[in-house]
């Protein structure tokens, strides 16, 4: 009796055992876009293969260390896993960390080569960069756009669009009921789920959206009490980790929360968008500028790292050339053609071809 | 007459390894005493920051220091919630199969029952988290109702710690619960008593010691407790008193923020020292106020 109730017990945790390894998701997203051949004409290059043969995935070695922005962090992991399926045999690393703590390891730590963000370099971080023991300078690569969405879970029936002002209010515990924003709108608690103070996304946020309602003396938006205001809000919920607020905001009825486009666009079955001041992001909203809170995304590295690592400037080229392919696919929207001529023109001038 | 030399021998060997034992023996409380100076020193660099008051640190009730709020009441509260429910959970949970395991079970019962528990006991506290996350607290929304419990809540974070935990002050118990004499249990049988009333009234109480010192490991597990929270407790700090909304722990809190980037000399950075600080003391003072108590009783029976 004893034995079997033994052989019994290894039985069920072997069951358990292969259970779990069956029932695991499947591999990794496969990327839709098929291998292309990586050595693009360039228009100012005549004799296009040749100089640039040596920024081929598979010609280059040694590894790319990324982090920032969680915003540009799944088309940095798309354009990271497509350049190593065209025979990069190295390491992309990309951290998602946020815009703020991103630059933190490009400026002040120099640990990483290609810093991510959703929104220009600070003043303060260029200063750091240039006191940096080996100074560095950062250059700015447009490789995206992204709609800055609003979203609330898909059970919510009463909110469909909001303003500019309601949307500062409700993330600044200003209004702490449905009812205080419109009358009609139940009388619940507002849960607030939104990035912390190392996003990219909450800098962009607060810019636009929160500072407006702090006007300083002279009457300018106040960055510093907006940031105030929102960190202060009671009760709400801050992470720099997107999934975290994806799961918050699903929860429940009476959530509402706010991050790129893209996490919007992978569980669109469970969340909703809120269109802003009347206007909803696709990709028309977007390209025609009527979406108020749609903004840049980057890259940012420097020069003389893009030369002494060949692989960096690598990895950009491929971006830069392959990321209007797949950024519709990740959920954000390409930049104008033009942003993205500059920002080949400043690779060309970096690499010092 | 020579004079008799009655002292110990000097043995080279005796007292190489007797040195060996007292340095692996003092390395203990070397080890503590430089975790408190290190957590110290930056903790120093924080409360001497003039914009931190004791009074602030004490009394207000935000922590956001960044933007100058340095109240450190909702992270205490909310770990001190979140573990008083998982004691809750773990402690009458765990006498309860200590009790079956020493007095009532049969061998056949104890030898499937006891590896049960060991598994229990290696499942990753990430895994627990995720379980919290997607199981618990779906489960606790179905009972008391989606509006009253948050998706992130410090209920079901506490719930899982008492599972967690629910081993260790398991093992230990039954363990001082084995080591109580025979002769006890038979005394009590020859004066009348059914099992049940030998085991709650003469064997718990005689094992108290034992049992004491499981729930002081289990306290500390659980108020130290870092991937369960921060998965399932909440992600903003949040001075509430009801368990069903999302509260930050101090543990879950070190964990998101040092997630982050900080520089060196930043006050988020110091403040991630003293709540540290914070936490090591109310582990030692409920370490004391449990051996306090402990101590009472053990005079009574013993």
């Amino acid at each position: 009796m004893i034995k079997s109730v033994r052989s019994l017990m290894f039985m069920l945790m072997a069951l358990s055992l292969l259970l779990a390894a069956c029932g695991a998701p499947s591999a990794p997203v496969e990327p839709t876009a098929k291998p292309e051949p990586v050595v693009v004409e360039s228009t100012a290059v005549a004799p296009a293969a040749n100089p640039l043969a040596m920024y081929a995935p598979d010609a280059v070695t040694g590894d790319v260390t990324t982090a920032g922005s969680s915003t540009v962090f799944p088309l940095s992991e798309r354009m990271a896993e497509l350049f190593q399926q065209e025979g990069y045999t190295g390491n992309v690393t990309v951290d998602s960390i946020g815009t703020g703590a991103g630059f933190e390891r490009f400026c002040k730590t120099g640990e990483t080569d290609i810093s991510n963000a959703s929104r220009k370099i600070k003043d303060a971080e260029l200063a750091n960069c240039k006191a940096l023991a080996t100074p560095r300078e950062p250059i700015s690569f447009r490789v995206g756009t992204d709609a800055l969405t609003i979203v609330v879970s898909a059970e919510n029936n009463f909110v469909t669009a909001l303003t500019k002002e309601q949307l500062g209010k409700i993330f600044t515990a200003q209004y702490t009921k449905w009812n205080q924003v419109d009358p009609s709108f139940p009388a619940e608690t507002i849960l607030v789920y939104g990035p912390g103070a190392d996003s990219g996304t909450f800098d962009y946020f607060n810019e636009v959206v929160v500072a407006p309602l702090y006007p300083d003396a002279a009457g300018k938006a106040d960055i510093v009490a907006g940031k105030a205001a929102l960190l202060g809000a009671a009760g709400a919920q801050f992470s720099e980790d997107d999934n975290v607020l994806v799961q918050g905001v699903e929860g429940s009825k009476y959530a509402i929360g706010y991050f790129g486009f893209a996490y919007f666009n992978e569980n669109k079955g469970k969340l909703k968008s809120v269109a802003v001041e009347g206007v909803e992001p696709s990709q028309a909203t977007v390209d025609d500028g009527t979406y108020p809170i749609s903004r840049p995304l980057f890259l940012y590295s420097d020069a003389k790292i893009m030369q002494e690592k060949p692989q960096v400037a690598a990895f950009i080229y491929f971006y830069l050339n392959n990321v209007d392919k797949e950024i519709v696919d990740v959920g954000y929207f390409p930049a104008p053609d033009a942003d993205l001529k500059a920002s080949m023109d400043a690779w060309k001038i970096a690499v010092g071809k | 007459m020579n004079q008799l030399d009655l002292s110990k021998k000097t043995r080279i060997g005796e007292s190489v390894i007797q040195t060996l034992l007292f340095i692996a023996g003092f390395l203990s409380i070397f080890i503590t005493v430089a975790i408190v100076y290190e957590l110290g020193k930056e903790a120093w660099l924080f409360f001497g920051n003039p914009d931190v008051t004791f009074a602030k640190f004490f009394g207000t009730t935000t922590w956001q220091p960044s933007i100058g709020q340095f109240g450190i009441l909702p992270l205490v509260t909310s770990t001190l919630i979140t573990s008083f429910i998982a004691i809750f959970v773990s402690l009458p949970l765990g006498l309860a199969v200590a009790l079956f395991l020493s007095e009532y079970a049969s061998p056949k019962a104890r030898s499937a029952l006891k590896p049960v528990l060991e598994i229990l006991a290696g499942i990753p506290t990430v895994v627990y988290g995720y379980f919290a996350l997607l199981f618990m607290t779906p489960l606790l929304q179905k009972i008391f109702g989606e509006q009253t419990v948050e998706v992130y809540n410090m209920a079901s974070a506490g719930i899982v710690m008492g599972i967690m935990i629910l081993p260790l002050i398991s093992s230990m118990s039954e363990d001082a619960l084995s080591a109580v004499p025979r002769a006890l249990r038979e005394g009590a049988y020859a004066m009348g008593a059914t099992k049940f009333e030998t085991s709650i009234q003469v064997v718990l109480p005689a094992a108290l010691s034992g049992i004491g010192a499981a729930l002081i490991i289990g306290i500390s597990r659980a108020v130290g407790e870092t991937m369960i929270v921060a998965i399932a407790a909440g992600s903003g700090p949040n001075f509430t008193f009801n368990p069903f909304k999302a509260a930050e722990t101090m543990t879950g809190h070190i964990a998101r923020i040092s997630g982050g980037d900080l520089s060196y000399n930043s006050i988020d950075y110091t403040s991630l020292f003293a709540i540290a600080l914070m936490l090591f003391l109310v582990t030692l003072v409920l370490n004391l106020i449990s051996q306090t108590v402990i101590n009472r009783f053990r005079q009574r029976y013993e």
